[in-house]
């Protein structure tokens, strides 16, 4: 589902952010990328969804070779998989409902397939009652919850999570695993990037571990 | 359907954000406005120089009894002329009298009528030189009936030579002013954008299209464009209201000043906006 092949990443002044990455990730997986801040996470995640042009290397995703995916042909890559962030990027002047709709709206779904998804999407997070809430109204949990219904209601073969749990407390973060977990269990393929290492030992998936750049460990 | 959620953005974008809006559609009026104030001045510059360039002739004094209709009908067929008209000497004393309103006693010094009938011959404007109106005024005065030329000669070049430097001068002030109005309309249009990144960040993540993407902001681009297109006609027709005032023959065609205002806020407006967008849709 995604292969990486010696994927070396150099920023401007030589500054490297990846070197020589090769791994492979199957349908249905459940990985972690760790390292600390700064050692290549979310650069590694930017490139799957073709945000970040690798250095050198090849990178593969859903059966295309991304150095030769046409930059028209970006979009349609980005709709078949779902992305969340630390500080969660919600429209903070559209209420939960229509900050999901937006991103059906922005890719032409029709409206009558837009709610019905919406609906499925918003259930399945318990967050209905809420659906004419402003982010500012919601608990950070919560807010990223309504991430992932974002990232989710396209149903996509990918999610990618950049540290979604950093900005939240135990508790909240718990449920954010336990979230992308069962996402997971019913056949997501799902990458999250995050520095505690101590969430990491509790779910027991495989992890990939990054040190100054280079890929250290695989277990 | 994109277009339709597009412009929707678009509007909402604008009520959302009214107050920054409405600052940078200030700085496009007043941009605009001083392109078109620029264009006024210009216009009317021309206008004059035009005026002057037309009055460039030469008159051919003609002498007793001479057939004019004949001479009026070979000198039209002298390769330049665009044309004749004759003037007699009655009409000749006439004018004359017309223009020394309060020395009219000065002409009745004289007995009888002192002025020759004559022609006066228009040129096409290639030949509104001096090397035109000697050549031209050479043949007509190898014509029978002819008794003397006058034309401004030198002097219709040295006017040549200033509208010459005052129209190249005029062009590269256009070119500057243009660049300045686009360069602070571009900057504006960006800072808008700026203020919308994370909204351009998520239609990207999500897989909106490019070309989706661009509505909204071209939309609100356009919509600036012809809003800030019309605030400068309308202050442009008050500079003209102020100057009529004080310059008696003001030239201002209306519809033309009108028509370009909205067009350059449109253009400038798409150019603006697409401009600032291309570093958020890499």
């Amino acid at each position: 589902m995604i292969t990486f092949d010696n994927v070396t990443k150099v920023y401007q002044k030589d500054w490297v952010a990846l070197q020589d990455i090769s791994f492979f990730i199957e349908k249905g997986e459940f990985v972690f990328i760790n390292g600390k801040t700064g050692a290549g996470k979310s650069t590694l995640l930017k490139m799957i969804y073709k945000d970040e042009e690798p250095t050198k290397g090849t990178i593969k995703v859903l059966d295309q070779n991304l150095r030769l995916l046409k930059k028209k042909n970006i979009p349609k890559l980005r709709r078949k998989i779902g992305v969340i962030f630390q500080d969660f990027k919600l429209l903070q002047d559209r209420t939960l409902e229509e900050n999901v709709a937006f991103a059906l709206e922005v890719t032409n779904t029709q409206p009558r397939d837009l709610r019905k998804q919406m609906l499925e999407i918003l259930t399945y997070l318990r967050l209905s009652h809420k659906k004419f809430s402003f982010p500012y109204q919601l608990s950070g949990g919560e807010q990223q919850k309504v991430a992932i219904a974002r990232a989710l209601v396209r149903d996509p073969y990918i999610l990618l999570a950049d540290e979604p749990t950093g900005n939240l407390d135990e508790k909240s973060s718990q449920e954010i695993i336990d979230v992308l977990l069962d996402i997971n269990y019913k056949g997501t393929t799902v990458l999250m990037a995050t520095h505690n290492l101590k969430l990491i030992r509790k779910v027991k998936k495989r992890m990939l571990r990054i040190e100054d750049g280079k890929l250290a460990s695989d277990e | 359907m994109s277009l339709r959620i597009g412009i929707r953005e678009g509007v909402r974008t604008i009520t959302r954000n009214a107050s920054l809006f409405i600052m940078s559609l200030l700085v496009t009026s007043i941009s605009l406005f001083l392109l078109s104030l620029f264009a006024f001045v210009t216009v009317n510059l021309y206008h004059f120089l035009n005026i002057l360039d037309e009055k460039i002739e030469i008159i051919a004094f003609l002498e007793q009894n001479a057939d004019y209709e004949a001479l009026e009908s070979n000198i039209m067929k002298i390769n330049g002329v665009r044309d004749v008209i004759y003037v007699s000497s009655a009409q000749a004393l006439k004018d004359l009298q017309a223009e020394l309103k309060e020395t009219e006693e000065v002409l009745r010094v004289f007995e009888s009528n002192p002025l020759p009938a004559s022609l006066r011959i228009k040129l096409l404007a290639k030949f509104r030189n001096a090397r035109g109106l000697e050549e031209i005024s050479d043949k007509v005065m190898l014509l029978r009936g002819i008794r003397e030329t006058i034309y401004g000669g030198e002097l219709v070049d040295q006017l040549k030579k200033i509208t010459g430097v005052i129209t190249t001068f005029d062009i590269a002030l256009l070119l500057i002013i243009i660049f300045s109005v686009v360069f602070v309309i571009f900057q504006t249009i960006k800072l808008t954008i700026f203020a919308r990144a994370t909204e351009i960040d998520i239609m990207r993540l999500v897989g909106a299209s490019n070309t989706f993407i661009a509505i909204p902001f071209t939309f609100e681009g356009i919509t600036q464009g012809i809003m800030g297109g019309f605030i400068a006609f309308v202050l442009t027709v008050i500079t003209k209201r102020v100057a009529v005032s004080f310059l008696s023959d003001i030239y201002f065609p209306q519809g033309y000043f009108f028509l370009g205002s909205i067009l350059c806020g449109i253009i400038f407006g798409i150019i603006g906006s697409s401009l600032a967008l291309r570093r958020f849709l890499k």
